[in-house]
């Protein structure tokens, strides 16, 4: 609904992939329950939400580089490096604020993309490329400078563990114990909603669906292609550090070695929601499904009868399966 | 004729020592379709970058409705209402036509914010003014190549266009989308709107035009009332020769065998029902507009282009042909029409370009590659197309057209051939060049090699081909002798039928 | 003439490099750089990478990218190291041994080889992009290689089987006698027979490759093999060496691999790069690596020099490209 005003009301929801991919993931939902009933339960789906939201928010910052016919590896570096910094100043200057925190952790993340948004837009790197050099170099320097120790969850202050209990609203358990809405799931919409207004009725975004069609059309429509491009990767660089604020508040912990690496579980399920790969095309909710779909997946292989060691098998069997068919749609189209 | 749009006086570039343009003067009426025309390299290109302000005269003015101007920037020109609509388009294909033809609007309004009611309502009061009428909800890349063209020229109109500059916009729209544009440009005409076409092809050039520029070598030959000229004398002055009108003659022997047969070659959406004979040493000319067929056939032939049903023969044997290389070891092969993307490798050199097709040649006993008999090879081809080349080490970028059309002949006598097709082989070709390729073409069938060669243009067949094949709607509609058709009764044969073939 | 007068620049440039490199680190590490056991360690670890950084090149060469060559090299050998730990036992006769030995190495090439095939399969037939297949096809390969290991290491192999790489000849390391006898052979492939020349033509420009009889699906699907090839062999070298293999093993080559092809002068968009400059490219980069080694720079500092060097010669590619197109544009007659 972000790429073209549809025709229909039914469309103007869903594209054709987004109703098949919603089909397998209630599908596959109803499998799982049927093998383990309390899947599906409201408790459960709430956590689902809960946890997923880090892996969320940086996927839909993949999704925009991915708008723009360009791609990026460095996010997970910048999201620990964000997350790492803004513990060890919170903890340095005995500031016990979760805004603060944001605060840092988004400062890192702005500084870090600005670096890849200057290479790329400058100096016309291919994007994968340059981000693959500043992954290391932002890791590196990271682990170099700022440290290689884990913030434990003793040494981790109170505002992320409170930040990370906190719902939005909470249901007592009639047998003891409370669940409810994360902030987290809140935040991950709200990124969701900023993302999707942002493409679909802002000039800059339109830009970035523009630049994604036809580089050379847009910089001869007098967009400012520069300033564009440093956009989307200062915006993946802020959503990278909100992620990683959100992930140490999930699991209590800061470890400057922990996300990097797992860049294609994030990329999986961009591509898993249908945004072309070669830019252009691609919506906020199929990368909202394709999350979905994947940590379903994730949550349920112990469940279906395998062991967490499938996970990166999957994951991999699903970005093969994804590109492929849509590769194979794409020749479809073509004559020879 | 109502006052002058535009007026350039004098004007002259040079280009790193050449003298692009020269001296160089010409006026536009208000509301008047005018044609600019000349081969490549006749300056024209300069001209326009010039009147769209991208590229500074070293002297000379440009008056715009009156006023002066010695330093026209780019938005100067926007601003007096030039509007330059290059071949390419520059559209979005990922992107709605309402939103392709309203963006540049809200660029230049600098709204940050979407309204998309107002972008739908911007198009579609552009579309009525023009009378047309389009998806505004389609995305452009499923849209035709003349509805983008309507799409570009509603972009055009919004930023209050006074004069719109068109590059070639007829080389990739059939005769039938020509006519549309044609209605389009005479409605704009009504609102007193001119329009600029910038061509280097002919025939089209005449029916289009009220009056007509002629560029070559950098200087004007002279201004003319389109009704004044034909065929032959615009091209006299594009090329300042006379063309060589010979008829190509071909001897038709007794024992000659077919050399290639298709039988009801179809395919769906494409082609239907194609039945053809050639012969040893004959050119036949296949002729048609784009979308008639014609190329998807010749792809069919050379095995890109896998036809439904229907069967070809060779030398009166059946043969399958599912690939390129099938079809070069049955001793067909095929010039194609996009000769920079699809018959060059145009970084590399030209002795790389000239021997990819029959590496087998140059081997030695181990199969390896031999680099002295490589260029030894090259070298021969070279010298025998007389390509005038300073090193057979050059990539092939920095040849000219028709040298680079005899590079991708070369590789493809090569292989030794039986049946050359040609896609309109002399396109982006200036006139020189062209009748040197032509005679080419006529040597190879001397030497008994059947030639089929596909063009839209009816001259370049008639005077090439000693049978021709009308093709419209993916049909042969007809096939005639050459000798019993004139150039005037093609074109009308021609272009009748893809009016015709509205639907 | 222009376009071969860079292209000797270039290889001069690198030459230089490595020069300078080795000049800096004599004088710099006295005693340290200049010893024979430093070159045997350089030697020792040249070939595994580089037969990596082939593997890169070859994909690189097509326009394409090969991200999966560490996870193929790790599934290969997590194949072999099961043949050896399975079945090596200490009783067995030498014969025995050294057919377990050879069976190991066979179905870590036939292992590799299959990874190739399947990323040539998705990249010809399916038309996958080069670089989401074959990130996809790293997930799946390392994917597998957990699944086998439940993520823990397997070593101890045979004594016979460790000489591949750490034994010498002559004081020449055997992986250095490996990559030595491969590199001349390699080259042989690219500049010498019609796949190498159809490999360059289709990278530059692979519709015009199609349209001149080139099989360009057989030409990708070759490459990719041959691409688990190398990947394969830098495994046997590299199990071998370490005498152990876990997934995960090696995972810092990939962007010391992609960096050395760009340094070496490969085209990342296809039809450009030779054998050459990618050793010149690979020795330039192992001196820096021994000289960190020396000077005992953690591998995190080590990757944030690889990174930057990488985006510098992108960088430095930026300018002569646009240098290059200011040239060509006064050379020709517009």
């Amino acid at each position: 609904m972000t790429g073209t005003i549809h025709k229909s009301q039914i469309q103007k929801v869903f594209n054709q992939n987004e109703a098949y991919l919603s089909l397998i993931i209630v599908a596959y939902s109803i499998l799982v329950t049927s093998l383990n009933p309390s899947f599906l339960s409201f408790e459960n789906l709430l956590d689902l939400g809960k946890s997923s939201a880090s892996m969320g928010i940086m996927a839909i910052g993949v999704f925009v580089v991915l708008l723009s016919g360009g791609i990026d590896m460095s996010f997970t570096a910048i999201a620990i490096s964000g997350q790492y910094i803004a513990a060890n100043v919170l903890i340095a200057s005995g500031v016990d604020n979760i805004y603060f925190a944001f605060l840092i952790s988004c400062l890192v993340g702005l500084s870090l993309g600005a670096v890849n948004g200057l290479i790329i837009s400058y100096f016309k790197i291919p994007t994968f490329i340059a981000t693959l050099g500043t992954l290391n170099v932002f890791h590196g320097i990271l682990l170099t400078v700022v440290g290689t120790k884990a913030v434990n969850s003793a040494q981790l202050p109170d505002c992320f563990k409170k930040f990370g209990a906190t719902n939005v609203f909470t249901v007592v358990k009639p047998e003891g114990g409370s669940y409810g809405l994360s902030i987290f799931t809140v935040i991950f919409i709200a990124v969701a909603l900023l993302t999707w207004f942002i493409l679909t009725y802002t000039q800059l975004g339109r830009g970035i669906y523009a630049i994604g069609g036809d580089m050379e059309a847009a910089k001869r429509s007098g967009m400012n292609v520069f300033n564009i491009q440093f956009f989307i990767y200062c915006y993946v660089g802020i959503l990278a550090g909100i992620a990683g604020v959100l992930h140490v508040s999930l699991i209590r912990y800061s470890n400057p070695t922990y996300l990097v690496g797992s860049e294609l579980s994030v990329i999986a399920p961009v591509v898993l929601g249908g945004t072309r790969i070669t830019g252009g095309s691609g919506t906020v909710i199929g990368t909202i499904l394709g999350v979905a779909m994947i940590t379903l997946l994730n949550n349920s292989l112990i469940l279906i009868g395998l062991s967490s060691f499938w996970q990166e098998f999957f994951t991999g069997v699903i970005v093969a399966i994804s590109v492929s068919l849509s590769s194979y749609q794409i020749r479809k189209s073509m004559m020879i | 004729m109502a006052e002058d749009f535009l007026k350039i006086q004098n004007v002259s570039k040079l280009y790193s020592g050449v003298q692009a343009l020269d001296n160089v003067s010409m006026s536009i009426g208000q509301g008047e379709v005018h044609c600019l025309v000349g081969e490549n390299g006749s300056g024209k290109s300069t001209l326009i970058k010039i009147i769209a302000g991208v590229v500074t005269p070293d002297g000379g003015e440009i008056i715009v409705r009156g006023k002066s101007y010695k330093n026209l920037r780019p938005i100067d020109s926007i601003n007096e209402g030039i509007q330059v609509i290059y071949q390419d388009l520059s559209l979005f294909p990922n992107l709605s036509v309402a939103e392709n033809i309203s963006l540049n609007q809200l660029i230049e309004e600098k709204k940050k914010i979407i309204n998309w009611k107002e972008v739908k309502n911007i198009a579609s009061s552009v579309l009525s003014t023009i009378k047309k009428e389009l998806d505004l909800n389609e995305k452009v890349e499923n849209i035709s190549i003349a509805n983008k063209q309507l799409v570009a020229i509603c972009r055009a109109l919004l930023r209050n266009a006074k004069l719109i500059i068109m590059d070639e916009p007829t080389t990739a729209i059939t005769k039938k989308e020509i006519d549309k544009l044609l209605s389009v440009i005479l409605d704009l005409k009504e609102s007193g709107i001119s329009t600029l076409f910038v061509s280097h092809k002919l025939s089209e050039v005449l029916q289009i035009a009220e009056k007509v520029t002629v560029l070559r070598d950098g200087k004007k030959v002279g201004d003319y009332n389109a009704g004044e000229l034909d065929y032959d004398t615009l091209s006299f002055y594009m090329s300042g020769k006379k063309i060589d009108h010979s008829v190509f003659d071909y001897q038709e022997r007794a024992d000659q065998k077919t050399l290639l047969e298709v039988k009801d070659l179809s395919k769906k959406g494409q082609f239907e029902d194609i039945s053809f004979k050639l012969r040893p040493g004959e050119i036949v000319g296949m002729i048609g507009s784009l979308g008639s067929g014609r190329t998807e056939v010749a792809l069919s032939l050379f095995g890109l282009n896998k036809p439904d049903s229907g069967s070809i023969y060779m030398n009166g044997e059946p043969v399958k042909i599912n690939s390129p290389r099938k079809a070069i070891s049955l001793g067909l092969c095929y010039l194609p029409e996009d000769r920079l993307n699809q018959g060059l490798f145009l970084k590399q050199s030209i002795q790389n370009n000239v021997v990819v097709t029959n590496l087998r040649k140059i081997l030695t006993k181990s199969k390896l590659l031999n680099y002295s008999k490589k260029y030894e090879y090259a070298k021969m081809w070279v010298d025998e197309l007389n390509i005038n080349v300073p090193s057979l080490e050059i990539a092939v970028q920095a040849l000219s057209g028709g040298n680079q059309q005899r590079v991708v002949i070369a590789k493809w006598l090569a292989t030794d051939p039986k049946v050359f097709i040609l896609d309109s082989p002399t396109v982006g070709i200036d006139v020189n060049s062209k009748s040197n390729i032509h005679n080419l073409i006529r040597q190879l069938a001397k030497k008994g090699i059947g030639v089929i060669m596909i063009s839209d243009e009816v001259p370049e067949i008639v005077h090439n081909c000693n049978r021709i094949l009308v093709m419209a709607d993916g049909r042969i509609i007809q096939e005639v002798d050459t000798v019993d058709i004139t150039e005037d009764k093609l074109f009308d044969l021609v272009s009748s039928n893809s009016k015709n073939s509205e639907g | 003439m222009f376009d071969q007068y860079l292209k000797h620049s270039r290889t001069t440039i690198l030459f230089i490099m490595m020069l300078g490199a080795f000049i800096v680190m004599s004088i710099f590490l006295p005693g340290k750089f200049l010893t024979l056991s430093n070159f045997q360690s350089i030697a020792s670890q040249i070939p595994e990478f580089g037969l990596l950084a082939i593997a890169i090149m070859l994909a690189m060469l097509t326009g394409g990218i090969d991200l999966s060559i560490i996870s193929t090299a790790n599934l290969a050998g997590v194949g072999a190291a099961l043949i050896l730990t399975k079945h090596a036992l200490p009783q067995l006769g030498a014969y025995e041994e050294s057919y377990i030995i050879f069976l190991a190495i066979v179905s870590a090439i036939g292992i590799s080889l299959l990874c190739g095939l399947i990323n040539g399969l998705l990249i010809a037939y399916v038309k996958v992009p080069a670089i989401l297949a074959t990130l996809g096809t790293m997930s799946i390969f390392s994917g597998i290689a957990i699944v086998i290991t439940k993520g823990y290491g397997i070593q101890g192999f045979p004594e016979k089987f460790l000489f591949i790489g750490s034994g010498t000849i002559l004081a020449i390391p055997m992986p250095m006698i490996i990559f030595i006898v491969f590199i001349p052979l390699m080259s042989l492939i690219l500049n010498r027979t019609s796949y190498g020349f159809n490999l360059y033509m289709l990278g530059s420009n692979p519709v015009a490759s199609r349209f001149s009889g080139i099989n360009n699906r057989g030409i990708l699907v070759r490459t990719y093999i041959l691409s688990g090839l190398c990947s394969g062999l830098a495994s046997i070298i590299m199990i071998s060496r370490v005498n152990s293999i876990r997934p995960g093993y090696g995972s810092a080559y990939l962007l010391q691999a992609i960096l050395v092809c760009v340094l070496g002068g490969v085209d990342p968009s296809g039809g450009y790069g030779n054998i050459s400059g990618l050793v010149m490219g690979i020795i330039v980069l192992q001196i820096l690596q021994s000289g960190f080694n020396i000077l005992s720079f953690s591998p995190f500092f080590k990757n944030v020099v690889w990174g930057l060097m990488l985006i510098l010669v992108m960088i430095l590619n930026f300018y002569s490209s646009r240098y290059a197109q200011k040239i060509r544009k006064r050379l020709k007659v517009d």
